[in-house]
């Protein structure tokens, strides 16, 4: 064991030496190399002063410093949007401008074809057009109905009520599990419409499938006195019917109606207690300004969300034209879907943001 | 009545020396208040109301659920209660083949783990990247800030379809910038050799039927929803107040050491809450899944659990509503998992949306 202490030792000395040694003999060097530093900087310096560049060239200001931090955060995402997404939305201008054929041997050949896709689309395509017309009407009647049955759930959500938590749980479940893929299952699903339908079995044809809670008959008889027209009887009864689907995509909108009514000061709705307004002067006068910029954001929202959901309309008709040729049709149709519905939020936001009260906060 | 509330004034009565006991309705008797309570308009008012909320919010809740309820039910139906007229929502012949067939035909074992990788690596990425480009575009003026709000925006609204078929491509023959294609020409494969470190075909750089495609569109904050994600994030980091950086920049703490030790803890309810939205949309997506696991031989996932089994396929006259009940099933198999986070992420849920203040 002593051996061993011995050997250790003067391997330890024996190093010492040896790094010593090292020191010596590469002294000159680093301290030339530290002296050379110092000298080129001294004369940065001296020519930085002589120029007077010192006074242009400083430091990095801290303003200047947290630009740069700035950037580091949203780098990921610049690179990102440099190296993939706009490259990916150009290829995909590119083939809805260009005839992608197969040569032979693998490998595809692209040529520039102009707007022919884009035409094929609009005038050639039997049932684009009406699709495209069909699901921006189904837009139009869907937003609002969204906008105004989560903006009604959440402010009965935000009052204090019995069993309020529970309700909060079960309205928040269809925007964690109802996406996606049980989306597309429910679609399918006759099986919960049968059971639903207090009909008899009809061994799963789809006679009784849509589930329908009133017939269109009961509210023509409610409305028939009020002289109201045929197509919002239709329109009541569609909404009343499609209720399922309706929760199903206001999910979000209630989180963001629910955080927007949060951050309305107590203090007003006190002082409109104090001064004898009703509930529904309360909500008139004060919710509903307060929450407006709030139905801009969801209305929005839910266009988005509608218009490139997979169960829409125009989206099914255009994935199912994706498997023929090579997509370039599809490619176009969508583009085209794309600056529709640019176009009406466009229109939207331009009127919206004329009624629209923010809040000035200091 | 009103003639009756203004004679009962108050009662004074003195308790102590320095105490007295102010009774304003003790000249009313307890039947004549109650009814006075009782039949006024507003107390009806609000019976009627909080009646008609709560039925309302109740048959709301039958809505969202059924559909649950008959999943469940009709999960453990044997095949004969869907052409037995008398069987609604009970079943008569109780079985459980139909999961023991999803369960071993369509492998759930394997496609819940594969998805259970993949899924809470996508999200813990997309959260963490997510609230980096949330801070960086909430707390930094720099002179791109609003051009990269936009391009956040601009990849909420373009519809994936759109992309689909270049971004299949983009995997297929993934090279960064050209920089493959370049290596490749040289003879020196740089990225070709890293990226068959990590299983990737190199002769191609096919990096589709790997879970690369899905890291790197959510490393990059461009995979589902994570626009959504960024702009919530943003919202909720303007309202945390910018003397707590400020202090901590003064005692010497640089941008990073601040973002991990001070931001990152404060913001905890709020990444749960993202990390609830990003784990649950990547758990049941079906387009990015399908669009980047094209193959036939490859790794098992959640969408190929909603598949008939081989067992299980008959042809009678209750099949549409069979094969409806099975793919029920398989439903619930998917959400199992996703219902038991739900039910301990729930709380964070709503209070995460509410302390962000998205209104900003």
């Amino acid at each position: 064991m002593s051996k061993f202490k011995d050997l250790c030792g003067s391997a330890r000395q024996k190093l010492a030496g040896a790094g010593k040694f090292i020191k010596e003999k590469t002294a000159p060097v680093t301290g030339a190399i530290g002296k050379g530093a110092k000298c080129v900087g001294t004369a940065v310096g001296k020519f930085y002063e002589k120029t007077g560049l010192s006074k242009v060239i400083r430091p990095a200001s801290l303003d200047k410093r947290k630009a740069r931090s700035g950037w580091m955060f949203v780098l990921p995402f610049v690179i990102g949007m440099l190296f993939l997404y706009l490259p990916v939305i150009l290829d995909s201008l590119w083939f809805s401008l260009a005839t992608i054929s197969s040569v032979k041997g693998g490998g595809l050949t692209m040529s520039f074809a102009g707007l022919k896709h884009y035409q094929d689309a609009l005038l050639t395509d039997p049932s684009f057009s009406q699709k495209l017309l069909e699901g921006i009407k189904q837009l139009i009647f869907d937003v609002p109905a969204i906008v105004i049955f989560s903006l009604f759930i959440a402010v009965i959500l935000n009052q204090k009520m019995l069993g309020r938590a529970a309700f909060r749980a079960i309205f928040f479940v269809p925007v964690i599990i109802a996406t996606g893929l049980m989306d597309s299952i429910n679609i399918e699903d006759t099986l919960s419409d049968h059971m639903g339908s207090g009909n008899g079995i009809s061994t799963g044809a789809q006679e009784n499938a849509t589930g329908q809670i009133i017939s269109a008959m009961d509210i023509a008889v409610l409305f028939e006195n009020m002289k109201i027209g045929n197509e919002i009887v239709v329109y009541v009864t569609g909404l009343v019917n499609d209720i399922y689907n309706i929760i199903n995509r206001s999910g979000v909108q209630m989180l963001i109606f629910l955080a927007g009514l949060q951050s309305i000061s107590p203090a007003i709705y006190e002082a409109c207690m104090i001064e004898g307004a009703t509930a529904w002067e309360t909500f008139w006068k004060i919710t509903f300004p307060m929450i407006s910029p709030m139905i801009l954001v969801n209305a929005i929202y839910t266009i988005i969300d509608s218009f490139t959901s997979s169960s829409n309309v125009v989206m099914t008709y255009i994935t199912s034209k994706t498997s023929t040729d090579m997509g370039e049709l599809a490619t176009a149709m969508s583009w085209i879907y794309f600056l529709a519905i640019m176009l009406i939020i466009g229109i939207f936001v331009a009127i919206a943001s004329a009624f629209i009260f923010y809040q000035k906060r200091d | 009545m009103s003639t009756e509330m203004t004679q009962s004034s108050a009662h004074v009565t003195k308790v102590t020396k320095n105490r007295i006991h102010v009774d304003y309705e003790g000249k009313m008797p307890f039947w004549k208040r109650l009814r006075l309570k009782i039949f006024s308009t507003y107390f009806l008012t609000q019976v009627v109301w909080h009646v008609f909320r709560f039925v309302i919010m109740l048959g709301i809740s039958y809505v969202i659920l059924f559909p649950f309820f008959s999943k469940i039910a009709g999960s453990f139906m044997g095949m004969e209660d869907f052409v037995d007229v008398t069987v609604r929502i009970v079943p008569k012949h109780f079985t459980l083949d139909t999961y023991k067939a999803i369960f071993l035909e369509n492998k759930y074992l394997d496609a819940f783990l594969n998805t259970t990788l993949l899924s809470i690596s996508a999200a813990l990425l997309q959260t963490f990247v997510c609230c980096m480009i949330g801070y960086g575009l909430a707390k930094f003026k720099f002179k791109a800030n609003k051009l990269i709000l936009i391009c956040v925006v601009l990849t909420m609204i373009v519809p994936h379809e759109t992309l689909k078929l270049s971004l299949t491509m983009h995997f297929r023959y993934f090279d960064i910038g050209g920089l493959a294609g370049f290596t490749t020409a040289e003879g020196v494969r740089i990225i070709p050799g890293l990226l068959q470190l990590f299983g990737v075909n190199i002769m191609e750089n096919d990096l589709l039927n790997t879970f690369w495609p899905m890291l790197i569109i959510s490393a990059t904050g461009l995979a589902f929803k994570n626009g959504l994600y960024i702009f919530m994030l943003r919202q909720f980091f303007r309202g945390v107040p910018d003397e707590l950086e400020e202090s901590a920049y003064v005692d010497g703490s640089s941008v990073m050491h601040t973002f991990f030790t001070i931001i990152l803890p404060l913001s905890i309810p709020m990444m749960i809450t993202v990390f609830l939205f990003a784990f649950s949309w990547q758990w049941t997506d079906e387009f990015y899944t399908k669009l980047f696991f094209p193959a036939a031989n490859r790794i098992t996932l959640m969408p190929d659990i909603a598949e008939i089994p081989k067992s299980l396929e008959t042809n009678y006259a209750g099949q549409s509503l069979y094969y409806s009940a099975i793919k029920n099933t398989a439903g619930l198999m998917i959400i199992f998992p996703l219902v038991i986070v739900y039910l301990f992420c729930q709380k964070y849920l709503v209070q995460g949306i509410e302390r962000s203040g998205i209104v900003g």
